[in-house]
């Protein structure tokens, strides 16, 4: 590649010497300066490295498709986005759906069931499962995103892709959980079996909010990285890891209700640890993407 | 009991003649007293003492330790009370008293006190009243802060006695009455010394009264002309003067030696302030004397080398001159060579030895200590007379054998002969001068020794010798011997003496003294018989003039008292002696030893080591100081008034000089006479008076004694400051030595420290050469260099110029090598045309061989062919030309063709060049269209994806609308349900059914009958509501307003099952009720569409396609409503969103370069 030789020859060094990110960010400048952005690369990237936090919105606009690869379009398409944004925003007031008070996860998620027509009759209707789901990865992306544009096309694009892109992988994912935990740890995969509580894990905190609510935003994010870029499995192994690091927790818990309940309401402080590890862990087990994919 | 009775044997055993048995039962009875407690033994040597006399016990009894004293003490309180002990313990007393005891201050305490003064203060005998007194000025310096209690008493004995004084109560002897008055001016000096304020307020009041004035007139006020102010007077009060603070300092000898600072008397006075002064003085003292004495005396001072009974009676003169006066002027030399020994028994032992006891525990002090002294003392210069002195001879007051006595002085002698030698060489003329001067004045004197005959006359009579007078004492001495000193130079200025004369006699008598001694003093009688005639005259003539009859019985038991001693008497046996040998017990012996060895009378070193250096320097100054006072006031010598001490004094002389005048007329041997031969047996009062006398003038005595140790105690002092000051001195010098040394090494540094800035100059100077040296170097240096630089630089610039030429030549060497590589290139090239040449000049001749060759063949043909066939030459050579300008064609053709090739060949590869850019600018294009394809397409996603968002919210708004229409046709539907209730039956029943049909969720049941009456009212009238009807009917199904303008159109509730359907299957119908109108015609459809028109009028445009699909399903519902009902238009409208995105995509294919490709094939 073209790229490869303006970056740092030393980067790989790093890399075996175990300092990360040094010239990550580097590389996703270059990478960001090719006009018609390679997505392709993109995804290779952000699912081999952390994405630097400023470029965070950017690399992920792009790669949920709310921004086209090309930048000269970007500005043209972003006013798009804001007057679809604000229309719908407008119509919603109108039907009087939202207000002032209405909580801005909320609007999104109006906005979402406007724009999917799904949008129930009247606001006083009892949420479904679904919309849960958009409301706790919209809460999770509101602290991600400044924005409220950014944030509810982000939301929504993400939703999309889990409903789209992972519609069917996404249910796959409980039996790799436990495929992955038994050869991690058979002992608690043991455990869990006999407590009977392997099926009723969290799979929709896990898999389907894709742990919003479960991990703090800062951690979250690398999470999403990898989501975003197209790898679910990063989920199963997040999960897996949780498990592996409440380990001796989980085991002293012998009732099912008391491990769900512990698994959803984790301990947030070392959630930056897990989720290094389970992107470890990811790489250990489903091989580190290539460079240059 | 057998104690007691052992304790007899013991003290009878004490006086026993032996020794060793003294000494032995003393230890005895010492150890016993150690061991004792009890107040019997004691008390019984008290009585003993009493009884007895015993001298063993009085030093027994004086030595008493501490437990004993209070026993002793309440024995002589006991035997004070009686009259008839009193004496005698009363002297006990004073012996214990004097010798310090360190009990002492327990006196103060001591019943004893109250009761010695109640005494004093009763008492009416003369006698005890003077012991008792003396006792008490004894005591009262130990105890001075008793007198706070016992002031008054003080003064109150002090008035009583002073006023007996003149008073003279009762028999009292007149004589009696001179020692008491001695003794109260004793106690006058002491109480004034002591407590001056509150004696003089006594004073003041006591003789205030008319009663006693005239007592103060005749006895205080005499007294108080000897005594100066009190500086207490000023600066003290009566209650400073008791407090026991101020005397807490003092010791005993200090409060003596204040009390007789005050003193005017001479022989009273102390004159420590000018001590310090005699030092300096001192030294040319003796220079002087000896300048004086030299010439006249150089003999005998030989003759002194040898003989040594001369400086004994010269010594023995001056030191008696005060006595010696008496009978100088009253008899004749001789006969006063004479009773010199007997006037030596008298005050030789109080005089020299007491001048030589130490005054503290004398008996303490080993003979040996004489040694270290004596040479201390010569070491010292004669300073430390009164230090050696002590140690020269035993105590005086002690009774102890003559073998210590004779010890003492012998010691000395042999001690301190060295310095004895020179002390007799210096003191010896001097001494001598005193005689002669003793000879003067016994020859001036006589007019005035005739005026005073009595007692009361006396002080004019001896006026001239008021300062001689108590020759005991040191400075008193001291003073008299200035004095007689002062007049020897008054006399040696007096010409009118005739020196001479006076000193031959004695110069002989002095010489032939030896033999006198060794015989006799007869035999001195004899030889000084001759000369002093006149003298014995004049006593003669004084004798009867006098009142003698009032001395006279004193003589003989003077004498007796002296001639006792004298002859060697056992003086234990008489109660007289036995007093009086305290003192003179020391001299009989001495005596006895210098008369029976013939050896120098003892007196003579005792005089030397009485009258050290320190005696004469401080004589020496008082001389000067009494020569000023000579000169200055001239009638000194008649002072007005003289102390009762100068008249007890005199009265003793008398005595004396009755006595030795008695004696004189005794022949000597018949001293050794019992003295009862000589007088007869005397009257018993008169031997009582005598022995009182006697007593009193022992008890004077030892008062005196007792001054006397008090002031050694103060030379001593004095002396040990002076050592000190000496060793300061000393040090000082030895300072000042090393002040000079560090001077000397000062000046020595300064020396050295001049050669090294000398030095240093010096270097400095060669230094600076070496630098101005140098500095020229450096000069002609740095000129040298710069010549050497200006030459560099010169070289430099032909080095550049060198270089450039250099350069210049290499370019033209380049130049050069150009030039010959050219010419070799050329030379090359030429080589090789040439052999180019070569070779084709080979060929040329090669082909030049060839051309012969072939021309000669072909002459060889051509005369073959002419010889063969000339006839056809024509036809070839036709044919020929014919073949060559074939072959001229055929190849010009080629050439052509040739060409044409390269042409239509170049022609090829251009093009195809041209066509290879072409593919590549169409790739470029196809890139690029792509890329903006990819870009449009992005945008074009967004704006659908806006666009979608668009419809959605239309149909957001529209549901809203419809919502609120349903809500508006509601309210209408009630009206109208009041108004035609009756005409609506079967359209109701029919409704019914179709509501039934279609209508089920959203519509409510009240709604179908409404709408039942909706569908007939439109079938009947379709105006207003129906209009309404259909505008919402329209605006959910239908896009197009064409179509559904049509008012015929049948509104119906299908319409709104429809809506539900469609509701229900959204991705079918979204795209359709996106931008669709409601129908303009319409009241409410008109204003939507105004409402909408911004947004959507494009888009109604746009869609005009799908209207035309939109109409027919419209008529196929109406077509169901009839029955004939399909679904298949809603597949159409199913199928309508999917149509305008693949025009779309086609239309962006179209775009694309490839697949327009593909389509255009």
């Amino acid at each position: 590649m073209t790229d490869d030789s303006q970056r740092n020859f030393r980067s790989v060094y790093y890399e075996k010497v175990g300092f990360r990110g040094v010239e990550e960010k580097k590389s996703l400048e270059i990478l960001l300066k090719d006009d018609p952005l390679d997505i392709e690369k993109l995804c290779t990237f952000s699912q081999r490295f952390p994405l630097p936090s400023m470029y965070r919105a950017l690399v992920w606009k792009v790669l949920l498709g709310i921004l086209p690869p090309h930048h000269d379009s970007h500005a043209q398409v972003m006013a798009y986005r804001k007057d679809q944004y604000s229309d719908v925003l407008h119509a919603l007031t109108v039907v009087r759906f939202i207000s002032d008070a209405t909580p801005q996860v909320e609007v999104y998620l109006r906005m979402y069931q406007l724009e999917s027509g799904k949008l129930p009759r009247s606001p006083s209707f009892p949420m479904e499962p679904e919309d849960e789901v958009f409301l706790a990865i919209a809460k999770a992306m509101e602290e991600m995103v400044e924005d409220s544009i950014d944030c509810y096309w982000l939301t929504r694009c993400f939703v999309k892709q889990l409903h789209s892109k992972f519609r069917d992988s996404l249910p796959q994912l409980p039996k790799a959980f436990e495929q992955y935990l038994n050869l991690e740890d058979s002992r608690l995969l043991s455990h869990l079996k006999t407590c009977s509580a392997v099926s009723k894990l969290p799979y929709d905190l896990w898999f389907k909010r894709c742990f919003a609510g479960c991990l703090p935003e800062s951690s979250l994010q690398r999470v999403w990285d990898k989501v975003v870029s197209g790898s679910c499995k990063i989920l199963v192994f997040v999960a897996v890891e949780i498990l592996l690091t409440f380990k001796i927790k989980v085991m002293a818990l012998n009732s099912v209700e008391k491990i769900t309940e512990f698994l959803e309401n984790i301990p947030q402080d070392s959630s930056d640890a897990i989720v290094s590890k389970a992107i470890d862990l990811w790489h250990k087990h489903c091989g580190t993407p290539a460079h240059s994919a | 009991m057998a104690q007691l009775a052992n304790i007899g044997e013991l003290l009878s055993m004490l006086d026993s003649p032996t020794l060793g048995v003294r000494d032995d039962v003393t230890t005895i009875f010492k150890e016993s007293l150690n061991s004792e407690r009890g107040p019997m033994l004691v008390n019984t040597l008290v009585d003993y003492y009493l009884e007895t006399n015993s001298q063993p016990v009085l030093h027994i009894l004086t030595t008493l330790q501490e437990p004993h004293d209070k026993h002793l003490l309440d024995k002589i309180n006991e035997y004070v009370g009686k009259a008839a002990t009193r004496l005698s313990i009363l002297s006990l007393l004073g012996h214990v008293v004097r010798l310090q005891p360190s009990w002492k201050h327990k006196l103060s305490q001591a019943p004893l006190l109250p009761s010695l003064l109640k005494c004093l203060k009763m008492d009416t005998d003369v006698v005890v009243l003077t012991t008792g007194v003396l006792v008490l000025i004894t005591m009262l310096p130990m105890i001075p802060q008793s007198g706070k209690q016992h002031l008054l008493d003080f003064f109150d004995i002090f008035g009583r006695l002073s006023s007996w004084c003149l008073k003279k109560p009762g028999h009292v002897t007149e004589v009696y009455l001179v020692h008491l008055h001695a003794s109260v001016y004793a106690l006058f000096h002491r109480l004034y010394g002591m407590y001056p304020c509150n004696f003089v307020s006594f004073l003041r009041s006591h003789y205030s009264m008319k009663e006693n004035v005239e007592t103060f007139e005749e006895v205080v006020k005499p007294m108080m002309e000897h005594v100066r102010i009190h500086p207490e007077l000023v600066t003290g009060s009566k209650d400073h003067e008791l407090d026991p603070r101020r005397w807490k300092t003092l010791e005993t000898h200090d409060v003596v030696i204040e009390c007789a600072k005050i003193s005017l008397d001479p022989s009273e006075a102390s004159y420590e302030d000018g001590y310090s002064v005699s030092h300096q003085l001192s030294a040319c003292f003796p220079h002087r004397s000896a300048d004086v004495t030299a010439s006249p005396y150089v003999d005998t001072q030989n003759s002194y080398g040898g003989t040594t009974s001369t400086p004994s009676s010269t010594s023995r003169l001056m030191l008696f001159s005060p006595a010696g006066q008496l009978p100088q002027s009253l008899s004749s030399p001789s006969t006063r060579l004479l009773p010199e020994p007997l006037q030596a028994t008298h005050w030789s032992p109080s005089m020299v030895c007491g001048m030589t006891t130490p005054p503290t525990s004398p008996g303490n002090v080993p003979p040996e200590l004489s040694h270290p002294y004596s040479k201390a003392f010569s070491t010292t210069g004669g300073k430390g007379t009164p230090l050696g002195t002590p140690a020269t001879s035993p105590p005086p007051a002690l009774p102890c054998p003559p073998d210590d006595c004779v010890h003492g002085p012998s010691s000395q002698a042999t001690a301190t002969p060295p310095r004895k030698e020179e002390r007799a060489d210096s003191s010896r003329p001097y001494l001598q001068r005193q005689q002669y001067l003793l000879n003067d004045r016994g020859l001036e004197d006589p007019p005035a020794s005739k005026g005073s005959v009595t007692l009361g006359n006396l002080p004019d009579f001896l006026g001239d010798l008021a300062s001689e007078e108590d020759s005991i004492e040191k400075d008193k001495e001291e003073a008299a011997i200035s004095k007689e000193l002062s007049e020897i130079t008054t006399a040696e200025a007096d010409p009118v003496v005739p020196r001479g004369g006076f000193d031959s006699p004695f110069y002989r008598d002095s010489l032939s003294s030896s033999q006198r001694k060794t015989h006799s003093a007869a035999s001195g009688t004899q030889g000084s018989s001759v000369n002093p005639e006149p003298l014995h005259s004049s006593l003669d003539k004084h004798g009867p003039d006098t009142p003698k009859q009032a001395f006279t019985p004193i003589d003989p038991p003077s004498g007796s008292a002296d001639a006792s001693p004298a002859g060697d008497r056992d003086r234990q046996t008489s109660l007289e002696t036995s007093i009086l040998t305290p003192s003179p017990c020391k001299i009989p012996p001495q005596r006895g030893v210098s008369f029976g060895s013939g050896q120098p009378p003892p007196y003579d070193h005792l005089f030397e080591v009485a009258l050290p250096k320190t005696a004469c320097h401080f004589v020496s100054k008082k001389t000067e100081e009494l020569l000023k006072k000579v000169k200055g006031t001239p009638d000194e010598d008649c002072v007005p008034s003289t102390s009762p001490m100068e008249v007890l004094d005199r009265l003793i002389e008398q005595g004396a000089d009755a006595h030795s005048k008695e004696l004189s007329k005794l022949s000597l041997p018949s001293k050794s006479v019992d003295w009862t031969h000589f007088g007869g047996s005397p009257p018993s009062d008169e031997i009582r008076t005598l022995r009182d006398q006697l007593l009193l003038l022992h008890n004077q005595l030892l008062y005196e004694r007792f001054k006397r140790q008090q002031h050694a105690l103060r030379n001593r002092r004095l002396l040990r400051k002076v050592i000190r000051a000496a060793a300061l001195e000393e040090h000082n010098a030895a300072m000042k030595d090393q002040l000079k040394l560090q001077e000397k090494d000062i000046q020595m540094w300064k020396l050295s420290l001049e050669k090294e800035q000398d030095r240093y100059s010096q270097l400095q100077d060669q230094h600076d050469t070496m630098v101005t040296q140098l500095h020229s170097q450096i000069r002609q240096l740095q000129h040298d260099r710069e010549e050497f630089y200006n030459q560099s630089q010169e070289l430099q610039t032909k080095l550049e110029d060198c270089r450039n030429m250099i350069a210049e030549l290499r370019v033209e060497l380049k130049k050069a090598n150009n030039k010959v590589c050219h010419t070799e290139l050329l030379l090359s090239q030429v080589s090789q045309k040439l052999s180019n040449s070569e070779s084709v000049q080979q060929q040329m001749e090669f082909l030049n061989r060839q051309l012969l060759v072939l021309g000669e063949v072909n002459e060889l043909y051509l005369e073959q062919l002419q010889s063969k066939h000339p006839d056809t030459t024509k036809e070839v050579e036709m044919m020929k030309t014919a073949y060559r300008k074939e072959l001229e064609k055929n190849r010009s053709h080629l050439l052509q063709q040739n060409q044409r090739l390269d042409a239509s060949q170049r022609r090829v590869l251009e093009l195809e060049s041209l066509l290879a850019k072409k593919d590549h600018l169409l790739l470029e294009q196809k890139k690029y269209l792509e890329d903006v394809k990819s870009q449009a397409s992005g945008q074009l996603l967004a704006a659908e994806s806006r666009y979608e968002a668009q419809r959605k919210i239309t149909r957001v708004l529209e549901l809203e609308i419809l919502d609120l229409y349903g809500r508006l046709e509601k309210d209408g539907r009630l009206r109208k349900l009041e108004e035609d209730k009756a005409e609506t039956a079967e359209a109701a029943e029919e409704r019914l059914d179709c509501c039934s049909d279609g209508c089920s969720d959203s519509l409510v049941g009240h709604n179908e009958e409404a709408s039942g009456h909706n569908g007939e009212a439109r079938t009947t009238r379709p105006s207003g509501p129906r209009a309404s009807c259909g505008g919402r009917s329209t605006g959910g199904s239908s896009s197009s307003s064409s179509e559904l303008s049509t008012p015929e159109k049948p509104p119906s509730q299908r319409f709104n099952s429809r809506w539900e359907t469609t509701v229900g299957e959204p991705s079918g119908s979204i795209p359709t009720t996106v931008g669709s109108l409601p129908s303009s015609k319409s009241f409410l459809g008109m204003k939507a569409r105004e409402l909408f028109r911004n947004k959507s009028e494009s888009q109604c445009d746009e869609d005009c396609v799908t209207g035309s699909s939109l109409s027919e399903t419209l008529k196929t519902e109406l077509g169901r409503d009839s029955g004939m009902e399909n679904k298949t238009p809603f597949n159409l409208d199913a199928s309508h969103p999917s149509s305008p995105n693949s025009d779309s995509v086609g239309q962006l294919h179209i775009m694309d370069y490839n697949e327009t490709h593909q389509e255009h094939s």
